[in-house]
């Protein structure tokens, strides 16, 4: 037992090892890339525009959030549609994210705003219509986590179920939802991720978002490189949390 | 326990099972066997009516498989067990009890673990269904079968999935049960069971009913179909 331990621990040291090698070699890289056009790399000289720059980081948060949140309902309407027994909305899921497959999110983007937003409302708001170009274009995302949580629950628990005589809200309520959620969960904060890193393009829209205030910040500075190194950052900050913990999820909640 | 099976048909998109009678009374454990395909499970699902039969009927102990209530008297174990995967062993029981039975919890949780500990779980009872051997959870899967006292209990080739120890495992178990009084109907490839635990055999091929009678058939069989059969799996 103890010998077991000992391959086990060293074999994780080894990787351990491993990991920060990898790492080291992109920094190096990095640092490379940086000291070759500046002599003297600092982040001070974004000090001053601190406040603008935790408000952009502060608002794609709060934007991708709302996406997400909106990408849940219209994922979820678009996989009723697509299970529906009136081929007239599976045909529209199918041709809706056919289209959404082949639109580029900048172009999705600039279409809600310029071209689709203008028939309904007088006065645009780039807020929301940018963050509705999200929700469009993650829903058949969405979907599709939703099709493989529902999917993977077994033909043979169904039968366990009828044959227990569990109620329809009794099935949903023990133990299809409480599965389906488990199974969603590691997808859906994959998809997050997308949407935090999707939201950059919202600054076509000058929106205030990370990317956009970081700019604006390095139109000021003229600090071009810092201000790039700063902004790839501030994302992997967000993102990479994100999909450790996912990770994390994945492994604690595999059924 | 009795069974009855009155000129039993069943169709999925060909005929699977054709014009079946049998009468069999007063036997404790009957053992269904044949190749693949010759529509032993579905006889069985038929027979605790997880299926319909598309014509004829079925009494089991007087009562037709038709009857809503029929299901209360019956338990289940699939080819492979099919907790629910997100629940510990007990909770798998316990939920039942709870919820479909509308047993209280104290009590609910006084069965599964007596349940469970006859089928010598009472280490594993707290654990998820992916962290027990494929043997703890197809007896767990018996042990829930069991939990809501049913007359008759279906083993759908309980061990097709198992190796032969675990196979061993889950047999073992299901004997033990035979001596508490418990009555079974099973479908299994496993003859040197048919032939210790069994006490009525009903041969299939093509879905009808080729031979039947006690366990020592299996060494002297009579049709053509049943000894090429029987030379497969020795």
């Amino acid at each position: 037992m103890k010998n077991r331990t000992k391959v086990h621990f060293e074999k994780n040291a080894g990787t351990y090892v491993a990991y920060v090698l990898a790492f080291l070699t992109i920094a190096a890289f990095v640092a490379f890339v940086v000291l070759s056009q500046t002599e003297e790399f600092t982040l001070s000289g974004y000090k001053t525009y601190q406040s603008l720059i935790v408000e952009g980081v502060g608002n794609t948060i709060y934007v991708s959030l709302i996406a997400l949140l909106g990408s849940l309902v219209l994922g979820f309407i678009l996989y009723l549609m697509s299970n529906s027994n009136i081929k007239y909305f599976k045909a529209l899921d199918d041709v809706f994210t056919e289209i959404i497959y082949g639109t580029p999110l900048l172009v999705l983007i600039i279409i809600t705003t310029f071209l689709i937003s203008p028939a309904f409302v007088d006065r645009i708001n780039r807020l929301w219509t940018g963050i509705i170009a999200l929700i469009i274009y993650m829903g058949p995302y969405m979907k599709n986590v939703y099709k493989s949580a529902f999917s993977s629950i077994s033909r043979e628990q169904y039968m366990a179920m009828d044959l227990f005589g569990f109620t329809p809200f009794q099935r949903y309520r023990y133990i299809i939802i409480p599965q389906v959620i488990r199974i969603l969960m590691p997808p859906m904060m994959n998809n997050f991720s997308l949407i935090i890193k999707g939201s950059a393009l919202l600054n076509v829209l000058s929106f205030n978002e990370l990317y956009y205030t970081v700019v604006v910040a390095q139109s000021k500075t003229f600090l071009f490189i810092e201000g790039y190194v700063l902004m790839w950052i501030l994302y992997l900050i967000i993102t990479i949390p994100l999909s450790q913990f996912t990770k994390f999820i994945e492994r604690k909640w595999s059924l | 326990m009795k069974i009855e099976l009155k000129n039993l048909s069943h169709t999925y998109d060909v005929e699977v099972l054709h014009q079946l009678d049998l009468v069999l009374e007063n036997y404790k454990s009957v053992a269904l066997i044949g190749v693949s395909g010759s529509g032993k499970s579905t006889l069985i699902r038929i027979m605790s009516g997880l299926e319909q039969p598309t014509d004829g009927e079925v009494f089991i102990n007087d009562m037709s498989v038709k009857d809503k209530e029929y299901r209360d008297h019956v338990g289940f174990v699939f080819q492979s067990h099919n907790l629910f995967p997100h629940l510990t062993l007990k909770r798998n029981i316990t939920l039942v009890l709870e919820k479909t039975r509308g047993i209280e919890k104290k009590e609910a949780e006084r069965i599964a673990e007596e349940r469970l500990t006859q089928l010598h779980l009472e280490d594993q009872m707290d654990k998820l269904p992916k962290n027990v051997s494929g043997g703890q959870a197809q007896r767990a899967s018996l042990a829930r079968a069991l939990s809501v006292n049913p007359d008759i209990i279906f083993l759908d080739e309980p061990t097709s999935s198992l190796d032969p120890i675990l196979t061993h495992e889950v047999l073992t178990a299901v004997e033990e049960l035979k001596q508490l009084g418990k009555k079974f109907v099973f479908v299994t490839h496993v003859m040197s069971f048919v032939h210790d635990f069994a006490d009525y055999v009903v041969y299939m091929d093509d879905g009808r009913i080729v031979e039947q009678g006690p366990p020592s058939m299996l060494d002297n069989p009579k049709t053509d179909e049943f000894k090429a059969f029987m030379n497969k799996v020795r």
